[in-house]
């Protein structure tokens, strides 16, 4: 035990962003009665509250919020379930004991170092964002290269301006809305440059963030070297080929006084690797059964600690189950394991939980590795359903029955993505 | 008259369908390249009267953060969007305030559309030490070499 015992509680969440409040309330709403919220900031609401843009809630309040909108919403409905809630207190690690008792040790301000006991946990950590090390650009190391989601919460929260002039690496949604917000508050940005041919972020945001404003968008291009001494100077940008190698005969000088990066999320895991919890490779965040539990009995895990979602809302789906199943695992309620293997197969990056029981519906969340349409998916030699179209950067969404389920007596369900067949009419 | 083409992408979903519009001056004559009926309507409505939602943030005084995020209620003209930015950059906010608390009514003239906070900032009294930033010194103008140079952030709206 680490400092002083500080409460018991049935269910502790780490993290008080959307996953975070998701879970505790899907925890309360099953009937654990002591749940408590731990997050590291100033104020529960993550990341939503940097996030001011609108298309929040779209399918669960079945109205356009704002992020701090939707993030309030939340906060009060964990208020009224009576959960408690600590910020500005930092999960420092967690221990767990042969019973199955787990300490989570906290630090803050008021109490110091202290640890709470609890029966289960949700991990609900969210991501980080991939930096400058993350695609290694060569070049001097000046101040004004920072990532787009730093940039957010400095111009959102703090009301500073990163720089005036201002390139942006990478056509990830954060890096498309940083465009139109910094072009808002009066600065000038140059272009957004994207080393694959297509671009990272809905259209719609392509279309609201750059198209409106007049930002070019450079396709198949990457910074290839940063210039500056102390502060960014200018960028050197070129076209790369098929390997994604930078084609110099082409390069050209850019002035700019900062350069954001918007490269893609990484599942923040620290915590789960010390725990020695099975993670997946390919999504980077832990392997979870079909109750959301990780490898490690009673540790649960929601949000984009799992896999990164391009929708909240989503994470609100699959906060509440993992509440759900957090708290009942706290009462004493034991569910069968799992008997069904979840494989990606053609087409696909990963599926969602990695395991299924014929004993509930399930949600199987996916992601494709390229864009096709029309097309169908398969699973298994269970069902086939027509898709209009399936692209990377929206996560494809299946339901499947247990009726479904108890037809099938192999080990491992193998999911496609497949072109659509001429002629064929809908199964 | 003769006929002119207009190129929209939809917004609708993810497919992103490449639109065309024909029209002889403000009159639609042939909509395609849309693969569903939304598509349709997001050409037409792009084209009779672009609208597009704002969300910004403005300056507030004794809250936790620095800065308030607001929305207009409604989306407003596309080719306001700039001006109407500036406008509500003006707003000088003193906290506490209510999430959906109006800020301006009938904001650039236009009939129930309003500027909204999107968020409560109680006021605070007590701040703990490590919350406060550095207090601010005197503002004074930089030449652009001292700019260059500065180590630190540019608070936003350097006037």
């Amino acid at each position: 035990m680490l400092g002083r015992m500080e409460g018991k509680y049935d269910v502790v969440v780490v993290g008080g962003g959307p996953a975070g409040m998701g879970a505790a309330i899907g925890a309360r709403d099953s009937g654990a009665e002591r749940v408590l919220i731990l997050d590291r900031s100033l104020e529960a609401g993550g990341i939503l509250m940097q996030c001011i843009h609108s298309g929040f809630g779209l399918h669960y309040f079945k109205e356009e919020l704002s992020g701090p909108e939707y993030a309030e919403r939340f906060l009060e409905k964990v208020i009224d379930h009576d959960v408690d809630v600590f910020t500005d207190s930092y999960v420092s690690g967690i221990a767990i004991d042969s019973d199955g008792t787990k300490g989570v040790h906290v630090m803050n301000k008021e109490k110091g170092l202290f640890t709470v006991e609890t029966r289960s946990v949700a991990l609900a950590m969210g991501c980080r964002e991939r930096t400058r090390g993350a695609i290694r650009i060569p070049g001097t190391r000046p101040s004004g290269i920072l990532t787009a989601g730093l940039a957010q919460k400095l111009v959102n929260m703090r009301g500073y301006l990163p720089g005036k002039r201002i390139a942006i690496l990478g056509s990830g949604d954060i890096g498309l809305i940083m465009a139109r917000r910094l072009v808002l508050e009066g600065c000038e940005v140059v272009g957004v440059f994207e080393i694959m041919p297509y671009s990272n972020g809905l259209t719609r945001n392509v279309v609201q963030c750059l198209d409106d404003f007049g930002i070019p968008l450079h396709l198949s291009t990457s910074v290839a070297f940063i210039h500056g001494r102390d502060r960014l100077e200018k960028i050197t940008v070129a076209p790369v080929d098929q390997d994604f190698r930078p084609d110099m005969s082409r390069a050209s000088d850019i002035e700019c006084d900062t350069l954001l990066l918007s490269i893609g999320l990484i599942p923040e895991n620290e915590l789960s690797q010390r725990l020695g919890i099975r993670l997946s490779v390919v999504t980077g965040g832990p392997w979870v059964s079909s109750t959301m539990e990780t490898s490690m009995p009673g540790l649960f895990a929601c949000g984009n600690v799992l896999h990164v979602h391009d929708l909240v809302d989503f994470v609100t789906r699959e906060s509440l189950l993992a509440g759900q199943f957090a708290g009942e695992w706290a009462q004493g309620v034991r569910r069968p394991k799992d008997n069904i293997g979840l494989s990606p197969g053609d087409n696909l990056r990963y599926c969602l939980p990695h395991s299924l029981s014929p004993e509930r519906e399930h949600t199987i969340y996916m992601r494709c590795k390229e864009a096709m349409k029309p097309c169908r998916i398969r699973v298994g030699n269970l069902m086939e359903k027509k898709l209009r179209f399936v692209v990377p950067a929206e996560m494809i969404m299946l339901k499947i029955k247990p009726d479904l389920l108890e037809k099938f007596h192999g080990e491992t369900l193998r999911i496609d993505i497949l072109p659509a067949e001429e002629g064929k009419d809908d199964i | 008259m003769i006929s002119e083409t207009e190129h929209y992408t939809c917004i609708a979903c993810p497919i992103g369908c490449p639109l065309r519009l024909e029209h002889e001056g403000n009159e639609i004559k042939e909509i395609s390249g849309h693969s569903c009926n939304r598509g349709a309507k997001y050409a037409h409505q792009e084209f009779t009267d672009p609208r597009r939602a704002l969300s910004t943030t403005v300056t507030i005084s004794g809250s936790l953060w620095e800065r308030l995020p607001v929305k207009t209620t409604g989306p407003i003209l596309k080719n306001h969007v700039m001006e109407a930015a500036r406008e509500i950059h003006r707003l000088r906010i003193d906290a506490p305030v209510q999430v959906g608390q109006v800020l301006i009514e009938d904001f650039m003239d236009e009939k129930g559309i309003n500027v909204v906070a999107c968020r409560s900032m109680p006021r605070i009294t007590l701040i703990s030490p490590g919350h406060r930033k550095h207090p601010s010194k005197k503002r004074q103008r930089v030449s652009n070499r001292q700019y260059n140079n500065r180590k630190t952030m540019h608070k936003t709206h350097d006037q």
